[in-house]
């Protein structure tokens, strides 16, 4: 048995480089070609953030200070009184 | 296909280095652990077969060192995901997969820290190195739970079978070198007590012979 030159590990290493490169690069272009498979390549190629930005939601601004928007209150309206005629009791 | 191809090279080609790297970097330090196991568990005694054996170690392990040289600058420079120096040299910096990528960056730290302190050993000094040398199991772990939970192909059957087969024999291995170095601390301790009892026969025998 003899010692292991570097340049067996350094070739093996480059072709399993090459050929992963090759591989992937067959993979993602087929997959891009296909008019189907197109969107789905795209979301294999790049997953998605997992920190997606949310938007703020709005929350409905408070009416500024010192002036608030109050309903008008109803006139007085003086109830109408019937007016009765006096009753006239007789004594004997 | 084949027109589709200069486009994916121009817009994905960092990242197809990228993967290609780290699947490379990944067996080489698979295959570098595994044979430092082995040889710690000295399957041979035979001279010619622990030469071939920490030959290839060593081989693998720098192959290795620079493999994930090549991963950390295709990452740097793939331009959809932008990470910036910060986020390849920084752990857990990287907003995409923060935590898998986190221990990412802190194992290939560990790499070439453990795996080139192998030439600092005359300043470290043997034992020392020793004991950190047998820290470079972290690299392993750390660098299979990386490729786990952020790799693009953790899903790809090729990739699970690896990880699997490569593992049970790691997994056995590192319990066995455990146990191991126990039995050899036990053995040296008993040595070192023999040593210590015959010593002191020797001395209560001259004792005796010099008062008679």
């Amino acid at each position: 048995m003899t010692t292991p030159r570097p340049r067996a590990v350094v070739i093996g290493s480059l072709s399993l480089f090459v050929v992963l490169f090759v591989v992937l690069t067959f993979e993602l272009s087929a997959s891009a070609s296909t008019s189907a498979g197109k969107t789905q390549a795209t979301r294999k190629a790049r997953p998605a953030s997992t920190e997606t930005k949310t938007e703020a939601v709005e929350e409905p601004e408070e009416p500024a200070s010192g002036y608030t928007e109050t309903e008008p209150e109803p006139e007085y309206v003086e109830p109408e009184v019937e007016e009765v005629p006096p009753v006239v009791t007789s004594s004997s | 296909m084949i027109e589709a191809i200069p486009h994916t090279l121009s817009s994905q080609g960092w990242w197809i280095i990228s993967r290609s790297s780290a699947m490379v970097a990944f067996a080489l330090v698979t295959a570098s652990v595994f044979l430092g196991l082995t040889m710690a568990g000295k399957p041979l005694r035979e001279p010619q077969f622990t030469k071939t054996m920490r030959a290839l170690h060593e081989q693998t392990a720098l192959a290795a060192l620079v493999a994930i040289g090549i991963h950390v600058v295709a990452v740097l420079a793939d331009p959809w995901l932008k990470p910036g120096v910060a986020g390849v040299a920084v752990p857990f910096v990287l907003s995409l997969n923060r935590f898998w990528n986190g221990i990412g960056v802190i194992a290939a730290y560990l790499a070439f820290l453990l795996g080139l302190s192998f030439y600092l050993r005359r300043y470290i000094g043997a034992k020392r190195w020793r004991i950190a040398h047998r820290a470079t199991i972290v690299v392993y772990v750390l660098g299979l739970f990386h490729a786990l939970g952020a790799g693009s192909d953790t899903g790809s059957l090729v990739f699970l079978v690896f990880a699997a087969v490569t593992a049970a024999p790691i997994a056995i291995l590192f319990v066995y070198r455990l146990g191991a170095s126990r039995r050899a601390g036990e053995r040296r301790q008993r040595a070192v007590r023999e040593r210590s009892r015959a010593a002191a026969h020797a001395r209560l025998a001259e004792s005796v012979y010099d008062t008679v």
